[in-house]
């Protein structure tokens, strides 16, 4: 059987560990602090939030824009999810 | 929210205004941002209609026409609740197996209703909230519930982000009607968001979800997954305003990671710019790459028995095994346009359209998996919202 790149058939005989996931994860967030750490933080005043609370600067941004493609992504694409809690799923083709 | 607090010098009114009107922060599963522990002063309404059809060459595959509706409606100062509804209608042609554009294929059509609701409660420095959600269609019944919480810092610059999830999922197929099978997952997730700057918002959310059940698809042969998922999600978004340009770039990077082998990278970026004071036009790019799950097998099939079993299925059959095109190793590309025109001070319009692409050869870092067709879709969004 020709199976992908060099990966056992049989899943579960060497399945990743969950720590070695989050050592992933760690080194993932050490990476992103680092590169941020390149730029001084420099909190704002009160008064000076203006365009941190433009509409565009919200994380989530359109609702059901986001909901739309975020479920599309996730019944295309092996990974899903880092958005939110609750969501549920769906048995999509 | 916080920033809307009476620090405010006086001449800040209008900074104040603003800061109030965005944090009616909509999304019912998406995260609160820094700078929001009060209750949105005005509700909103917005409808979109949505179309999705995707292809790979010689076979049109799947389609999909959605209507949905998005409510969000402040109660008091203390207390809102959101909700949406989607009605997915879907057809088309879907290969039972990798690629294989032959009489494997399968027809299907189907349509999902689902819905959430969500309640949130603010206080001075936090608030909380409460989430159900439901997703029907024939085949597949998910209920899901989530409790979030999020904590400001005293000058409200860092919001801390926690919440725990749970999903119930039912799973039948129209090809077995003996097949009745469950799946639940639970999820945790921690996040801090932090104002970095005026004009820097950054955020980075860590998600942890653990699944047991059944995670085969009914409509795939060969295919067997192992009845144990787990889930481990960092994502990352740096949004940052150029006042000069009236632009904002939101840029996104997420890792992912399951135990079916799968590592998984993404990032994206949105170059929001106005154009005068009623157009905004945001073209956006997104990557993504994937590694193949453990248990996916390349397009080669038994040369006694044929496609779709592998070499030695019979003779000596794996554990777990499946020929999902999602499952392999791939890179993605889709880039997209949206024009947004404000009608008036409470009216907007809004279009949005999106190609999107899958290539084994667009894998980051290595070869992709062989012997797969490229597979492309289109999605367009109109939409329209209110605010009250």
């Amino acid at each position: 059987m020709s199976t992908a790149h060099d990966q056992p058939l049989v899943a579960g005989s060497t399945p990743p560990t969950t720590r070695r996931a989050l050592s992933r994860l760690g080194l993932a967030l050490i990476a992103a602090a680092a590169g941020l750490g390149g730029c001084a933080m420099s909190p704002p005043q009160p008064w000076e939030k203006g365009n941190l609370a433009l509409p565009e600067m919200t994380m989530g941004g359109d609702a059901l824009d986001q909901r739309f493609i975020q479920h599309i992504y996730g019944s295309k694409e092996a990974a899903s999810g880092g958005y939110g809690v609750g969501g549920g799923g769906c048995g999509c083709n | 929210m916080a920033a809307t607090d009476t620090r405010l010098p006086p001449r800040s009114g209008k900074a104040g205004a603003i800061i109030a009107a965005a944090l009616s922060l909509p999304g019912v599963i998406v995260p609160a941002t820094a700078l929001a522990d009060t209750a949105p002063e005005r509700g909103e309404i917005a409808i979109k209609y949505l179309q999705y059809q995707d292809s790979q060459p010689d076979l049109s595959r799947i389609r999909v026409r959605a209507p949905s509706v998005y409510v969000m409606v402040p109660l008091s100062p203390k207390w809102s609740v959101e909700g949406s509804w989607v009605s997915d209608t879907v057809s088309g042609a879907t290969p039972r197996y990798h690629t294989a554009v032959s009489g494997a294929t399968r027809k299907m059509s189907d349509k999902r209703i689902a819905e959430d609701v969500k309640v949130t409660r603010y206080e001075e420095r936090s608030s909380y909230s409460l989430s159900l959600s439901h997703s029907g269609e024939n085949d597949y019944q998910s209920n899901a519930g989530g409790l979030s919480a999020s904590f400001s810092s005293d000058d409200n610059n860092r919001t801390w982000n926690v919440g725990v999830g749970y999903a119930a999922d039912r799973i039948s197929s129209t090809n077995d009607p003996t097949l009745h099978q469950r799946k639940n997952t639970v999820e945790f997730m921690a996040g801090v968001t932090q104002a970095w700057t005026a004009n820097d918002l950054v955020q980075v959310n860590l998600t942890f979800n653990r699944g047991h059940g059944y995670y085969s698809d009914p409509y795939k042969e060969p295919d067997i997954r192992p009845d144990k998922r787990t889930q481990s999600i960092l994502l990352t978004r740096w949004n940052h305003h150029f006042s000069e340009m009236s632009s904002t770039l939101k840029s996104t990077y997420r890792y992912y990671h399951d135990n079916f082998g799968i590592n998984a990278h993404t990032v994206g970026a949105e170059w929001v710019q106005s154009v005068g004071d009623r157009w905004t036009v945001t073209p956006e790019l997104r990557y993504y790459t994937q590694g193949a799950a453990s248990f996916y097998y390349d397009p080669v099939y038994d040369p006694v028995v044929g496609a779709p079993y592998p070499p030695g299925y019979f003779t000596n059959p794996p554990q777990f095994i499946s020929p999902d095109q999602r499952l392999s190793a791939f890179g993605a590309i889709t880039a997209g346009l949206k024009v947004a025109l404000k009608l008036s001070a409470d009216w907007t319009v809004d279009v949005k359209a999106e190609r999107y692409e899958q290539r084994g050869s667009w894998r980051l870092g290595g070869q992709g998996s062989p012997g797969l067709e490229p597979f492309r879709a289109t999605f367009i969004q109109f939409g329209v919202s209110t605010r009250f």
